[in-house]
């Protein structure tokens, strides 16, 4: 009789324990289903939407967010540099290259919970396409790192990872199906502070 | 004895995949810090609230991207259309409108409209048969966005290119006037 009762306790511990932490672990992982890749960065076209997984509907339902419609702009996140290294605010970096057509796009490093990081300057913490320096074939090269730098500069201060932001605003890229196909700036780290 | 315990293991493992779907399925529907709730606990329906784009003010969702402002307003399509107006003209302005769970049904932008003011209608297709046959004066010039819901949030961003810029976005977003229509 002992015996029927433990082992029923035990099901439903392993059932209820189980399925709740397994839950909580699968929405606090950051890289899910529906990602799209180019390069470094990582865009989740469905987020937000009906169109969207389960999980991501749940994360959108649990964190409160108000994600960015396609017709408003698409986001992509890069947490890794064009060679593969974790993105570290105590790090210098250059994103160079062409940003795909967009009414403008903006540009900000993001602490893990997406919070700006504050350069700890006067400067605002984000750079958009209106106000950066273009080389004559169009090319942007971003300085990111501590120190003020001449050209862009996107100032990061602190210690820990990081993620860039790259939002293009009403861009053609969100509405054709080929996403994938947009080119992004390369992400090269330079040096790192130590 | 130990072929009874695998079996209860077992049947616990089955019974955590259960319950993982169930969790799961249902996290939208229970969840009280979603975006809607959020904006419950600070705002009554029909009220536009600005959420804060920055340090000082206490934010009640956060708007992510530095160089924006947004206002949010929820409606309830079970009680009328919704109206949405602001006066001025801004460098960009975009628009979502999210169902009771968050989800963005609709976006759209300032291209969207004739002359990039911000006027449009919500309505769901029933109402929005009812509203073709005799179009009020005063929806002539709006942007009729479709929307097959009953609550809803609707959330306005607009571009801040600089620090100057402020006084004037943070204006355009004031005169922002959300009501049954």
């Amino acid at each position: 009789m002992l015996k029927t009762v433990f082992l029923s306790l035990l099901v439903l511990a392993i059932a209820i324990g189980g399925g709740a932490a397994s839950v909580w672990y699968a929405l606090q992982a950051r890289e899910g289903i529906g990602a799209v890749a180019v390069g470094p960065w990582t865009t989740f076209p469905d987020l937000g939407t009906p169109q969207a997984d389960p999980y991501s509907k749940a994360r959108i339902a649990r964190e409160g967010v108000l994600s960015l419609g396609l017709t408003e702009g698409l986001t992509f996140i890069a947490q890794k540099d064009s060679d593969g290294g974790v993105l570290r605010r105590d790090c210098n970096y250059t994103i160079d290259g062409t940003f795909p057509p967009a009414r403008f796009w903006t540009l900000y490093a993001a602490e893990p919970s997406r919070a700006v990081i504050q350069g700890g300057h006067l400067r605002p913490p984000a750079l958009h396409s209106s106000e950066v320096l273009r080389r004559a074939d169009n090319a942007v090269s971003i300085a990111v790192g501590r120190d003020p730098t001449q050209g862009n500069w996107l100032p990061v201060a602190g210690a820990g990872p990081m993620s860039f932001v790259l939002t293009l605003y009403d861009s053609p890229a969100a509405s054709s199906s080929g996403i994938a196909d947009v080119a992004l700036p390369r992400i090269a780290k330079a040096a790192c502070n130590d | 004895m130990i072929r009874r315990l695998a079996y209860a293991i077992l049947v616990g493992l089955v019974g955590a995949g259960i319950v993982h779907i169930a969790i799961l399925l249902m996290l939208p529907s229970f969840s009280e810090r979603d975006a809607w709730s959020k904006l419950a606990a600070s705002a009554e329906p029909y009220a536009v609230t600005r959420l804060a784009p920055a340090e000082g003010q206490p934010s009640v969702l956060r708007s992510p991207d530095p160089f924006f402002n947004a206002i949010a307003c929820r409606f309830d399509l079970g009680e009328g259309i919704a109206h949405l107006t602001a006066e001025g003209s801004v460098p960009f302005w975009s628009a979502s409108v999210y169902d009771r769970n968050g989800q963005n049904i609709y976006s759209f932008n300032d291209r969207t409209s004739a002359n990039g003011s911000l006027d449009f209608v919500i309505a769901t297709p029933l109402q929005m048969t009812e509203m073709r046959k005799n179009l009020p004066a005063e929806f002539e010039a709006s942007v009729f966005v479709e929307a097959d819901i009953g609550e809803g949030i609707v959330v306005i961003r607009s571009f801040v290119p600089d620090a100057s810029w402020k006084p004037v976005i943070s204006g355009y977003l004031d005169s922002v006037t959300c009501r049954i229509g």
